[in-house]
């Protein structure tokens, strides 16, 4: 039986009927359309369904929609301003942080909790935040250095973008 | 991955979640994190009537009571149990085994009491069963276990890392049910039969953990083993708490405990009583370090053999015997 509960996303409200054994990221995804949180596991292993509930990195997959009424949610979706992307974002796109791009909604959400609790982290911090964050493309070195560049502690022009290494490439052959 | 039809129960507080329990019979499971729970009920492990879920109701903080315990609330996420000042004062291990559970996003969700209830595990057994043609092994209400060759009894391991390092303190739990509270030591609560490996009826529910004080001269220390080392359950896991003597060399007192190794958690009894009363010398903690290896009898898990378990027990427990002695030196 459907039951009634009030979800708080990106600061809106809805109130919505959903069944008992509904994910929190089934909801996300199907009956608000924020498609941007990712299933792969849906057993808890990959991160990809990673979302923010009162601040804290949380499985969407992991959670009913049912015990999520009173809590602060935030999905990718409500992180950039307007066309303003945050800064974790725009740091993941500067460093190529990210290829096919599946994991990257999660990598980014865990990120952003661990700089709101640890603004300059250490690289093994950062590793420990990350480590239930799986990423098949990039190897994690980009990722590393995205968040380290969002947290100031990599000069933008320390950061060398892929075209260059590819035409530095080219030269050497 | 879906997870099936249930009730949802959400209680207010333990009075109400116990009388829940009674109303609502031996087909209902308790949710604390759900990060156990859940995996178990997609593969179609468990398929429980009703769910009643322990996130409504608040959480305590930690605190010390007036002859010095430090009380836990079993709901506390280990995420919080990893960070909380007062364990890392009192239960220093316990911060560091909390620290090493699953990863940030399971240790944010699972709880300290979920971790101590955690279902023994197995290869074979944690996995959706759909398109498999083999006979049901014991957890699945047959007759055979895959994991050792025409295996007779049930192998499943608890692979939980704070139970570990709550026996080596002597911590206490507190557990509610209809007939009021009682008081168990956190190794009683284990069986040592997978498949019923906790000594809580389904009426009951964890509810608190007590921590002893920590006196000066203990030195303690959390070791763990496993391939990958994150988002990985432990090939192994052993704790050590040593009682030292005011020349800080002798030992008066060793607890430890082994975990991932079988059905339950165990007390290293062999190597306890080898280092108690004895001054800790590279000799005798090597013999307490192959004494451990012997006595665990680990199961082979998760691809691990038993040879290969039992050397790197004998790794491990040196290794954390030794911290824990430095520990109490203040290095
Ligand atoms: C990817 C992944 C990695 C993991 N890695 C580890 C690891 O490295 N180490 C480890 O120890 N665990 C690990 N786990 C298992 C699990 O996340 C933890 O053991 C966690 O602490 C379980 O707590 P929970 O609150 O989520 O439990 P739940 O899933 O809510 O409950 C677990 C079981 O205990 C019962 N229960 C819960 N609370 C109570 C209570 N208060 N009283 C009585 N019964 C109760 C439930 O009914 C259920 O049967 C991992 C899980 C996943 C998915
Ligand atoms: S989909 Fe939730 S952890 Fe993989
Ligand atoms: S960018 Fe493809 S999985 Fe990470």
């Amino acid at each position: 039986m459907k039951q009634l509960v009030e979800l708080m996303v990106n600061n809106e409200s809805y109130e919505l009927a959903v069944e008992p054994q509904t994910t929190l990221l089934e909801v996300l995804r199907n009956d608000l359309g924020l498609t941007g949180t990712k299933e792969a596991c849906g057993t808890g292993e990959c991160g990809s369904c990673t979302v923010l509930i009162d601040g804290r990195p949380m499985l969407s997959c992991l959670t009913l929609a049912l015990d999520c009424s009173q809590r602060d949610i935030v999905t990718i979706e409500g992180l950039a301003e307007g066309e303003r992307m945050s800064p974790v974002q725009q740091a993941f796109q500067d460093c190529g942080a990210i290829q096919c791009g599946f994991c990257t909604p999660g990598m980014i959400l865990s990120a952003t909790a661990l700089l709101e609790e640890t603004p300059r982290p250490t690289e093994e911090q950062i590793k420990k935040a990350l480590e239930g964050n799986l990423c098949r493309c990039t190897g994690y070195n980009k990722i590393i250095e995205a968040v380290k560049k969002a947290s100031g502690q990599i000069a933008p022009d320390q950061i060398i973008p892929d075209k260059i290494i590819s035409e530095q490439e080219q030269e050497s052959q | 991955m879906i997870l099936p039809k249930f009730r949802h129960i959400r209680p207010r507080s333990i009075e109400e979640a116990v009388q829940l329990l009674a109303e609502y019979g031996p087909e209902t499971r308790l949710c604390a994190g759900g990060t156990d729970l859940f995996p178990r009920m997609k593969y179609g492990l468990i398929r429980p009537e009703a769910v009643i879920s322990l996130k409504g109701i608040p959480v305590k903080t930690p605190k010390v009571a007036p002859g010095g315990e430090l009380h836990l609330d079993a709901l506390m996420s280990l995420a919080e149990v990893a960070r909380s000042p007062l364990v890392m004062k009192q239960a220093p291990i316990l911060a560091e085994a909390a620290f090493n559970v699953g990863s940030n996003q399971i240790r944010q969700m699972a709880t300290l009491g979920g971790n101590l209830c955690l279902e023994p595990r197995c290869s074979f057994y944690n996995q959706s069963h759909t398109f498999q043609f083999v006979d049901p092994c014991f957890k699945r209400n047959g007759d055979q276990c895959y994991l050792l060759p025409k295996g007779k009894k049930c192998c499943a391991v608890f692979c939980g890392d704070t139970a570990s390092a709550l026996i080596s303190l002597g911590a206490l739990v507190n557990i509610a049910g209809p007939q009021g509270n009682r008081e168990l030591s956190v190794e009683d609560l284990y069986t040592g039969d997978p498949l019923r490996p906790i000594d809580i009826s389904e009426k009951e529910i964890l509810t608190d953990i007590h921590l002893p004080v920590y006196p000066l001269s203990r030195g303690s220390s959390f070791g763990r083993f496993s391939l990958r080392g994150g988002v990985e359950f432990a090939a192994l896991n052993v704790a050590v708490t040593l009682d030292m003597g005011e020349d800080k060399t002798s030992c008066l007192k060793a607890r430890i405990a082994v975990g991932a190794v079988r059905s339950a958690p165990v007390r290293m009894i062999g190597a306890e009583a080898a280092m108690a009363g004895n001054r800790l010398s590279k000799e005798r903690i090597e013999e307490a370090a192959h004494l451990a290896a012997a006595e665990a009898h680990p199961f082979p898990h998760h691809g691990y053999t038993a040879p290969y378990l039992r050397e790197c027990l004998k790794v491990e427990t040196r290794r954390a015997i030794l911290l824990a002695k430095k520990r109490v030196d203040g290095i």
